[in-house]
Order: C-alpha cells, then sequence, then structure tokens
C-alpha cells in the first residue's frame, strides 16, 4: 500500500487543505479513504499494543501490560463511575474501545507527520478529523444506551419518555437527537478546529511558535476521547437506571 | 484485502467536497469500529480483565489469610506467654523449696558432725585423764621408792 504515497517536497509542506477527500469508489459507495488508511494505522497500532501487553499476561504485571493494566483500571473506573457497580462490566468493551479509539486517533492526528505521505487527493488526517467518523461512533452509542435500556426494562424503556411528566414528553424524544448530535459535533469541530488553527499557525510561521497550541492541541484531543467515552457510558447508565 | 482496495483506489474520482460530507465512510467506519471492539475484547479487555479480577482476589484472599494467621500467631503468643510465666513461677518454687532443703540437710549435717566431734573430744579427753591419772599415779610410787632410797642413802648409816 506504501507505492501509493510519495515523499513530500518540503517546499509544499505548508499547505492547507479543508474539506478535501481523497475518494474510493466500492461498487456504487464512494468512500473517504484518508480517513480509512488512517484509521488502519490506529486500529493496527491499538491492536498490535494490545497483543503484545496480553501475550504472557503475569501476577506481577512489568512493561506494556502494566500500562494497558492502567488503562484498562482507568476505562474500568469511568465505567464503574457512569453505569454503576453492578452492570458495568458488558459495557467496558464498548466504552474502553471508545476512550482508546478516539485518543489514539486524535494524538495521531496531532503526532504522526502524516503530510509526508502523499495521496492522490486530499490529506491524511486524524480518522476523528472526518464527520462520517464521529457521526459513526456516535449513531452506534445511541444505539448502545438502546440497547442497554431496552435489555435491562423491556418495553418499559418507553415510560422514561413520560418521566417525570408527560409534559416533557417532546423533550425528552428530541433529547435522543441531540445527544448523538453533540456528541459527532463536538468531537468533529473540537479535532478539526484543533487541526485547522494549527495548519494556519505553521502556514504564517513555520517554525516553534506553533508549538504550544499543538501541546494544546493534545490536550484537549485527549479530554475530547474522555468526554466522548465518559458520556456515553453516562447515557447508557441512564438508559439503565430509569428515573 | 488492502491491495484490492488500492487497486479501486487508483480508479477514485473527484467529485464534491466539502467538511460535512455524509457517505458510505460512515457505516463502515462503525462495522470497523465494531470489528475493533470485538477484537480488543478478545485480546486486551478479557486477558487483562481477568488478570486483574485475579490478582484482587488473590490479594484479598491472601490479606484475609494473613489477618488469620496473624489472630492465630497472637493468640499462640499470649499462651507461651501464660505458660512461660507458670513454669517461671514453678521454677522459682522449685528452686525455693531446694533452698530450703538443702538449707536443713546442711544443718542437719552440721549438728551431727558438731556431735560427733563433742563425743569424739570427750572420749579423748577422758583417754588423757586416765592416762594423766595412771602417769601420777606411777610417778607417785617412782617418788615414793626414790625418795626411799634417798632416806636410805642419807640415813643408810643411821639405819
Amino acid at each position: 500500500m506504501l507505492n501509493t504515497f510519495h515523499f513530500l517536497n518540503s517546499s509544499l509542506l505548508a499547505k492547507l487543505e479543508v474539506g478535501e477527500h481523497y475518494y474510493w469508489k466500492i461498487g456504487g459507495l464512494s468512500l473517504h479513504g484518508q480517513i480509512f488508511i488512517t484509521s488502519w494505522v490506529v486500529c493496527a497500532l491499538l491492536i498490535g499494543v494490545a497483543f503484545l501487553a496480553s501475550r504472557k499476561v503475569e501476577r506481577i504485571p512489568s512493561g506494556l501490560q502494566n500500562l494497558m493494566e492502567y488503562a484498562l483500571d482507568f476505562i474500568r473506573d469511568l465505567a464503574k463511575d457512569q453505569i454503576g457497580e453492578k452492570e458495568y462490566r458488558p459495557w467496558v468493551p464498548f466504552v474502553g474501545t471508545l476512550f482508546l479509539f478516539i485518543f489514539v486517533s486524535n494524538w495521531a492526528g496531532a503526532l504522526v507527520p502524516w503530510k509526508l505521505f502523499e495521496i492522490p487527493h486530499g490529506e491524511l488526517v486524524a480518522p476523528t478529523n472526518d464527520i462520517n467518523t464521529t457521526v459513526a461512533l456516535a449513531l452506534l452509542t445511541s444505539l448502545a444506551y438502546f440497547y442497554a435500556g431496552f435489555k435491562k426494562r423491556g418495553l418499559g424503556y418507553f415510560a422514561r419518555y413520560i418521566e417525570p411528566t408527560p409534559i416533557l414528553l417532546p423533550i425528552n424524544i428530541l433529547e435522543d437527537f441531540t445527544k448523538p448530535l453533540s456528541l459527532s459535533f463536538r468531537l468533529f469541530g473540537n479535532i478539526l478546529a484543533d487541526e485547522l488553527a494549527v495548519g494556519v499557525l505553521v502556514l504564517l510561521v513555520p517554525l516553534f511558535v506553533p508549538l504550544p497550541l499543538m501541546l494544546l492541541g493534545l490536550f484537549t484531543s485527549a479530554i475530547q476521547a474522555l468526554i466522548f467515552a465518559t458520556l456515553a457510558a453516562a447515557y447508557i447508565g441512564e438508559a439503565m437506571e430509569g428515573h | 484485502m488492502w491491495m484490492g482496495l488500492t487497486l479501486l483506489a487508483v480508479e477514485a474520482v473527484e467529485e464534491g467536497g466539502g467538511l460535512f460530507d455524509l457517505n458510505a465512510t460512515l457505516p463502515l467506519m462503525a462495522i470497523q469500529f465494531l470489528i475493533l471492539m470485538a477484537v480488543l475484547n478478545a485480546i486486551l479487555y478479557k486477558p487483562l480483565g481477568n488478570a486483574i479480577d485475579e490478582r484482587d482476589a488473590y490479594v484479598r484472599n491472601a490479606k484475609a489469610g494473613a489477618a488469620e494467621r496473624l489472630a492465630k500467631a497472637e493468640k499462640m503468643a499470649e499462651e507461651y506467654e501464660q505458660s512461660l510465666a507458670d513454669t517461671r513461677r514453678e521454677a522459682r518454687s522449685v528452686i525455693e523449696n531446694a533452698q530450703a532443703e538443702a538449707q536443713q540437710i546442711a544443718a542437719e549435717k552440721q549438728a551431727a558432725a558438731q556431735q560427733e566431734a563433742a563425743a569424739q573430744r570427750e572420749a579423748v579427753q577422758k583417754e588423757l585423764d586416765e592416762q594423766k591419772a595412771s602417769a601420777l599415779g606411777q610417778l607417785e610410787q617412782q617418788v615414793d621408792s626414790l625418795s626411799d632410797q634417798i632416806l636410805g642413802k642419807l640415813l643408810g648409816s643411821a639405819v
């Protein structure tokens, strides 16, 4: 696959592209190729690290196992806080994968010099820099909390739409639309804005000046991953506990 | 599969982009995410989660066992202390008894020895007195005979 990349002349580095996509056509479907390429890199990284960490599980952890156990502990605590001690376990993979995928995507977008790899059209960016990815994750979150609610409470789940009073029915229904909308746009907007701000600064002053903004970008990227995972867990917990 | 996708990608066509260009990337990305979740569940969450749970259980058991052993050890220490005190008391009484007994024996022996010594002294004294008396008797006889002889010599002619 690497033969489609060419190393770019450094004079062309400072270039800004927004809303340009590298389209792949499969059947009648058009796809954003740059997003898939970077998401495969992210997935490969996650799977590789996970594989190395769990290859030889020991009671006294060391190295990668220690790191990933720390991450897993963090995710478990997050899920436990939002969903509750009794119900959180089946949701750890979902919440955890949300957090890890978004976090690694964001940081990969900020740290990996993607512009060194040239693709025919557009440029390589973090997977979370594309509205398709964030909407996909947000819709999966919606499905997840519907599933959690129905599984836990059956058709009694609908009762929450008229609680605490039936007057709130429209607002409660509206919530089901605003939740994925706000989830996806928050993540997309933050990552895109960060990348654009860094891009513009790099365009103006190529050396040193963008560094503080890049560090801030790393911070917001991590926070966005945490926010997305926490909110997803909170929605799931809310759907299960009822009012 | 990637090579196939790349070959397809080569025939990619330009079309209107834009920031909010929603297309088939969305469902495919969702499916890809679910696959990633399944894979990570198999190789990360399950094994490491089990490891964490097992370690928790191990630590909990070890702690409970340690607490139990500590209680047992404390109880045993107390018992030992008790028996040590008993033994000390016993030893002290044994020593006291032995000392008293020894003193008694010593006193008895001393008394007997003194008695014996007195008896011996008495016997010796008696013997001494007897010998003295016999010696004095003998001496008296000799004095008598000597004085007779002296008398005879002095008054020999006269007698």
